[in-house]
């Protein structure tokens, strides 16, 4: 209403304006983060778009050549057979959920020296990626630490594994390793989200005679579970773009690998910076599908009729118990 | 008062924010004034004529100069310790221009990134990603290539179209670093001069002593990759190998007289699949070798010559390590190849003086540091006396490889990043080989054809000429 009138006034009477302060409060506290974002993150994505219809090197420019990276990626047995190992830092990420929900659930409840249990946890996370791998490379070599504390319990080394060597566990030993890592994170997000459940809640299932199991599953899970479909979206992304523990502890031999560290072969070794950005725009879109995928999963099969928690602990227990699941429904249906 | 604060807000935010912005212009615009001003220079420069690197004469030009230059190095081991104190005596002979080390880890990929701003330092040692057509986008000519390739060592290896760009910081021969102790413990007499002679003397320690008969440093990577350097000149004893490899049709066959470089990757494969080097190859770790080989847990080693300085180093038996030429004969006579290692080049963006000054740095340091006694690597000027460690190459012919024809000076690179088997740039082939012999997943001759159809496929992309 002030605006019509502010129309015609002094400079001074413009910037009183409520609406048009609101602009300008919005506006400057605005364009320094969309500087930073657009400068670090839409112009190199762009540019990455670009270089990957040509081929060149990072120092000399190249030429056009269409569509030839991404055919590239498409023949190449190595790109998606890299992907393979992807599968197993995608398992890893569940298990790593699990623990973290696992540890969360117990915390949430009164824990002496919670703090510390919780720091400790938590720690492994502010760790560098290449430090963590650096000490992994050293807990795994032969006859170090892991080694020494298995001989502790008796093992011969003759009969410990080569944990980095042997192909059928290396990948598991790295994905160990970002477990590791994460697993503390993962914690506190949940841990999060938990203590924003509202007392009143255990209260009243205490006064029932809930059991802790039942009080997770039927208050804690349906009150987190945004978080948690977030947390999966984010490990299962980050499992497609594994590559810390691979490229610092193996450097990718012996079968392990990841999309990521063939590319950055690709961009740095043969300076095949084009193809690098084809695969990586292509694993981009295989990352949006897997997200997509997801959203629509739990959409449809976890969160169905998401509105009321009822339904939803209803659905939820529908899944947990799919071999019950006939009977169950039967039980559940007149409730 | 509500509106006040709001007021007052919005101010401090708009200055804030003004103040900020002025800051990046400042900033910005500072780089801009300099980026024109070194244009400027560029363009001036051969009109007014830097000197060329021969023509300066030591502790007498350009004492007038003031500058400080700054050098940018891979050895983050000795920047702050060896190379500061290099740069401190020459401080005393040129008061006027200091030069300061930066180390950098990840030199190669930092330095692909930076080199492309234009500000990056004065002095770098020029990272192999420069392809020779480039050189003269980031460097400064040092002088032409006739002149300076009868004063230096390895010029050809930062040379284009006859003008040089960079001078190698020394060189290396490729050979074979023992233990002697071990070998004369394990029964050996004579060095051997063929792959199967070196197996057979791998099994020899394997059986008569304690220690690792090869240590392949397999973690470390470029460990691996050094395994490259002796197909060249150690393996054929042909200076044009590495010039014509680009226009060979399958080149990794098996000559069948265990020379080429299938000779040397079967040395490594062998070695491997006949479990004569480490129990856990993942678990190796390249700074507990230096002492390990000192020691004598570890029997041999196969890298350039410039390791004999460290591992000597690194233990309190330094007498008891060797060098020996790479076990491959071609004719009855052993090779050996020189290769320079990285060459320094001056950034060709910065004001003239910053130039000169450093390269009247790099000038001292090739030839009057001791630079190359303290890296045991084989000097810079031609007049200069070879270093100690060649003693064993009694009889054995040292070699560099030859400069590319003209026209030619990029093609190596092109085939060799076009068809991926990295040669000299990429580890990964050769610890495929590796991990090939452990795991018995493919047998030599298939990892070889593999590489030939690669670089034959390399070849037709490129449209390179095959010579027969």
């Amino acid at each position: 209403m002030n605006a019509i009138v502010a129309e015609q006034k002094s400079p001074l009477q413009f910037f009183h304006d409520g609406r048009v302060q609101r602009k300008l409060v919005i506006f400057c506290f605005m364009i320094l983060p969309m500087a930073l974002l657009i400068v670090f993150t839409y112009v190199p994505f762009i540019k990455m778009i670009q270089f990957s219809f040509y081929d060149r090197t990072y120092l000399d420019s190249g030429k056009f050549v269409g569509l030839k990276n991404y055919l590239e990626v498409f023949t190449r047995s190595e790109c998606f057979g890299s992907l393979a190992v992807s599968l197993y830092y995608m398992g890893g990420a569940v298990v790593q959920l699990g623990l973290a929900l696992f540890f969360a659930s117990l915390m949430v409840f009164k824990v002496k020296g919670a703090g510390v249990y919780k720091a400790c946890m938590f720690f492994p996370y502010l760790i560098c990626g290449i430090a963590v791998g650096f000490i992994f490379k050293f807990f795994y070599s032969r006859g170090y630490v892991l080694d020494t504390i298995l001989m502790m319990f008796g093992m011969d080394l003759e009969d410990i594994p080569y944990w980095l060597q042997n192909q059928s566990i290396n990948n598991i030993s790295l994905v160990a390793t970002s477990v590791w890592r994460y697993t503390g994170q993962n914690m506190v997000l949940f841990l999060g989200a938990m203590m924003s459940v509202d007392n009143d809640l255990y209260e009243a299932a205490d006064l029932d005679g809930a059991g802790k199991w039942q009080k997770f599953r039927y208050i804690i899970l349906p009150s987190i579970k945004t978080i948690i479909v977030l947390n999966l979206i984010l490990s299962i992304s980050g499992s497609l773009s594994a590559f810390e523990p691979p490229y610092v502890i193996t450097n990718g031999t012996m079968g392990t690998g990841t999309y990521f560290v063939i590319m950055n072969r690709l961009a740095h070794e043969n300076q095949k910076v084009g193809l690098a950005c084809a695969m990586a725009i292509v694993l981009l879109a295989i990352i949006v599908l897997c997200t997509v995928a997801q959203k629509l999963f739990f959409k449809y099969v976890f969160t169905d009729g998401a509105d009321d928690p009822e339904a939803a602990a209803e659905a939820k227990r529908q899944r947990k118990a799919a071999k019950a699941a006939r009977k169950q429904k039967k039980e559940v249906a007149p409730v | 008062m509500k509106k006040v604060l709001a007021l007052i807000l919005t101010l401090a935010m708009a200055l804030s924010l003004a103040s900020l912005t002025a800051c990046g212009g400042s900033s910005s615009s500072s780089t801009g004034t300099t980026d024109s001003s070194a244009a400027g220079d560029t363009t001036d420069t051969e009109e007014s004529g830097l000197p060329t690197i021969d023509s300066i004469t030591l502790g007498e030009d350009y004492q007038d100069i003031t500058a400080t230059v700054t050098i940018l190095t891979s050895r983050t081991d000795i920047a702050d310790t060896t190379y500061a104190a290099y740069a401190e005596e020459f401080h005393e002979l040129y008061p006027n221009i200091t030069v300061e080390y930066e180390a950098i880890t990840d030199y190669e990929e930092t330095l692909q990134l930076r080199l492309t701003t234009g500000d990056w330092g004065d002095i770098c040692f020029i990272p192999t990603s420069v392809s020779m057509a480039q050189l003269s986008d980031y460097f400064i000519p040092l002088g032409d290539y006739d002149t300076l390739d009868e004063i230096y060592n390895f010029v050809s290896e930062a040379t284009y179209d006859g003008t040089v760009y960079g001078i190698a910081n020394g060189g290396t021969a490729d050979g074979v670093l023992y233990n002697t102790r071990i070998w004369e413990e394990a029964g050996i007499t004579d060095l051997p001069t063929t792959p199967e002679e070196f197996l057979e003397d791998l099994q020899l320690i394997k059986d008569n002593t304690d220690a690792i008969p090869l240590y392949t440093n397999f973690a470390a990577g470029w460990t691996m990759g050094a395994w490259d350097s002796y197909i060249w000149i150690p393996a054929t004893g042909d200076v044009d190998w590495h010039n014509n490899i680009a226009h060979t049709s399958n080149p990794f066959s098996d000559r069948g007289d265990q020379t080429g470089p299938y000779a040397v990757y079967y040395t490594l494969y062998e070695a491997v699949s006949r479990g004569l080097i480490e129990d856990d190859p993942m678990s190796t770790d390249w700074e507990s070798s230096k002492s390990r080989i000192n020691s004598g847990e570890i029997a041999t080693m196969v890298l350039g010559s410039w390791a004999v300085a460290q591992c000597q180093e690194a233990g309190d038996t330094p007498e008891d390590l060797a060098y020996m030429p790479f076990p491959i004969t071609v004719d009855g006579q052993q090779y050996a190849g020189a290769s320079g290692n990285y060459s320094y080049g001056i950034n060709n963006q910065t004001s003239e003086e910053q130039q000169i000054a450093s390269m009247i740095y790099v000038k001292w340091l090739l030839e009057e540091s001791t630079i190359f006694e303290d890296e045991g690597s084989i000097p810079a000027l031609k007049t200069d006396d070879m270093p100690d460690v060649l003693a064993g190459f009694d009889g054995v012919e040292l070699l560099s490889n030859s400069a590319a024809p003209e026209g030619e000076e990029d093609l190596f690179d092109d085939v060799n990043n076009e068809s991926e088997v990295g040669l000299n740039n990429s580890d990964y082939p050769d610890c495929e080989i590796l991990e090939a012999a452990l795991t018995g997943s493919a047998t030599l001759d298939e990892i070889m054809d593999e590489w030939n159809a690669k670089w034959t496929a390399a070849q037709e992309s490129l449209g390179v000429e095959i010579y027969e």
